[in-house]
């Protein structure tokens, strides 16, 4: 940054942060808003700076529900807006009035039934879409990630606790992420998560928290890891719902790179 | 949180064009990512949940207002996600007419050591190497900004400190992990 925007400085950083106020934030605003490319580029570094806060949380998986809820607020809004145009037909004579009266009546009712089948139809079929494509978008970033190069695969296997159970986990040390394929868990119990673990030596790394459906099945696509950890085992424990820091619970699935 | 950011852009370019599959893929790369940062800032599931949808209703609606030059998909749905938290937060404030906020980490350590221990003890396994080696007083200031929505004044009273010596250790901080994480400043 030039010497002519050190007075910039400070606000930029503080800014970028979010902690910029009163009078300042309002200098600094406007100005940004003068268009000051080294002001605004600066702020961007110091926002890519600071994602390490973010990137460091240990990660939570957001109920799967949500998904489907969100796609379905975002449907396309023109089918459930008609579009309100004006009908030349409705400039009747009016000596015709009666006749037409009773004729519209009829057709209103048609039309209307038509319309809720119609919408019904609609919905239906959107909330069929949004499956598909969800379920798309699934087999897209698996066969994403199975496509790699990097991709290892790791089998987890049923330990005491869960000797059915057993999982696939296809792991992309390069973007530090993969995705787990679980079979044979035991149901979740109601106030309890399932939680993986990578282990890089004798350091377990909180990876994320899932839960198994009634066929004790679940693919879980796991959180990106920080930095700097080398793991070469990954394994399952039982723990509260929200998740821990460090393993508590029994562990039900382990495996080694 | 994606592996390869070209690709995210990518998508965000598709969900400009109204594609949902593409909206449906930047979810799963984004969604655990913005549901931490709101478990984080806003405690409660369900206000989480609440704010996970209304960030992704946004960026399906103004996608075409994301453009790469300006930063990392990341940084624009993490900046979509704290500026709503944050405006949530300070609601919060405004209609309970206090700064106080359940379970946040400060007031856990103006009132209570055990607790404070606690707090601190889990950010610090949660933190990466560069966090947890900034030091203490930078590190809160930091914090208390990013993920509590305080601005700089009202760390200031919060902490009961200078407002000078606030600014100072933020922008400490900041430099700090520059430093740390070998990002160039201009």
């Amino acid at each position: 940054m030039s010497n002519e925007h050190e007075h910039w400085r400070e606000h930029g950083e503080i800014y970028a942060l979010g902690a910029l106020d009163g009078q300042e934030l309002k200098e600094f605003e406007a100005h940004l808003a003068s268009g000051c490319a080294i002001c605004e580029a600066y702020v961007r570094e110091t926002r890519e700076t600071l994602a390490v806060l973010h990137r460091s949380l240990r990660p939570a998986a957001p109920p799967l529900a949500i998904k489907s809820r969100i796609l379905d607020q975002i449907a396309p809004q023109a089918m459930m807006r008609p579009r309100q145009e004006k009908t030349p037909w409705l400039n009747w004579n009016w000596w015709g009035l009666g006749i037409g009266a009773v004729a519209t009546a009829a057709v209103a009712l048609v039309l209307t039934s038509n319309l809720t089948r119609t919408q019904s139809d609609l919905e239906k079929a959107k909330a069929q879409l949004a499956a598909a494509q969800i379920e798309s978008a699934q087999k897209d970033e698996l066969l994403q990630l199975l496509s790699s190069q990097d991709v290892r695969l790791v089998e987890l296997k049923g330990l005491e606790a869960a000797p059915a159970a057993k999982a696939k986990l296809f792991w992309n040390p390069g973007a530090r992420s993969g995705i787990l394929l679980i079979n044979g868990l035991p149901k979740t119990p109601t106030d309890k998560a399932y939680e993986l673990w990578g282990i890089a030596g004798n350091e377990p790394v909180p990876a994320g928290v899932f839960r198994v459906d009634d066929q004790g099945q679940a693919r879980f696509r796991m959180p990106v890891l920080g930095q700097g950890k080398n793991f070469d085992k990954f394994a399952v424990t039982l723990e509260p719902a929200a998740g821990v820091e460090k393993p508590s619970g029994p562990m039900v699935l382990l495996g080694s790179l | 949180m994606p592996a390869d950011p070209t690709i995210a852009v990518r998508l965000i370019q598709q969900v400009a064009n109204q594609d949902r599959d593409a909206f449906s893929q930047l979810y799963d790369r984004f969604s655990t990512l913005v549901f931490t940062i709101a478990m984080r800032m806003l405690k409660a599931h369900s206000d989480a949940e609440d704010l996970l949808q209304e960030v992704f209703v946004q960026v399906w609606r103004q996608a075409q207002s994301y453009s790469a030059e300006r930063g990392s998909p990341e940084a624009w749905i993490v900046n979509i996600a704290r500026s709503r938290a944050i405006d949530k937060i300070r609601s919060i404030r405004r209609m309970e007419k206090s700064f106080v906020l359940t379970e946040d980490p400060a007031r856990a350590e103006s009132t209570a050591n055990v607790e404070s221990s606690a707090v601190e003890s889990e950010v610090r396994m949660a933190m990466n190497s560069a966090l947890a080696n900034l030091p203490e007083a930078q590190r809160k200031v930091l914090e208390l900004a990013y993920f509590g929505g305080l601005t700089q004044t009202e760390i200031a009273e919060r902490l009961a400190e200078p407002l000078g010596t606030v600014k100072t250790r933020m922008r400490s901080g900041i430099q700090r992990l520059r430093e740390m994480l070998g990002t160039q400043a201009m």
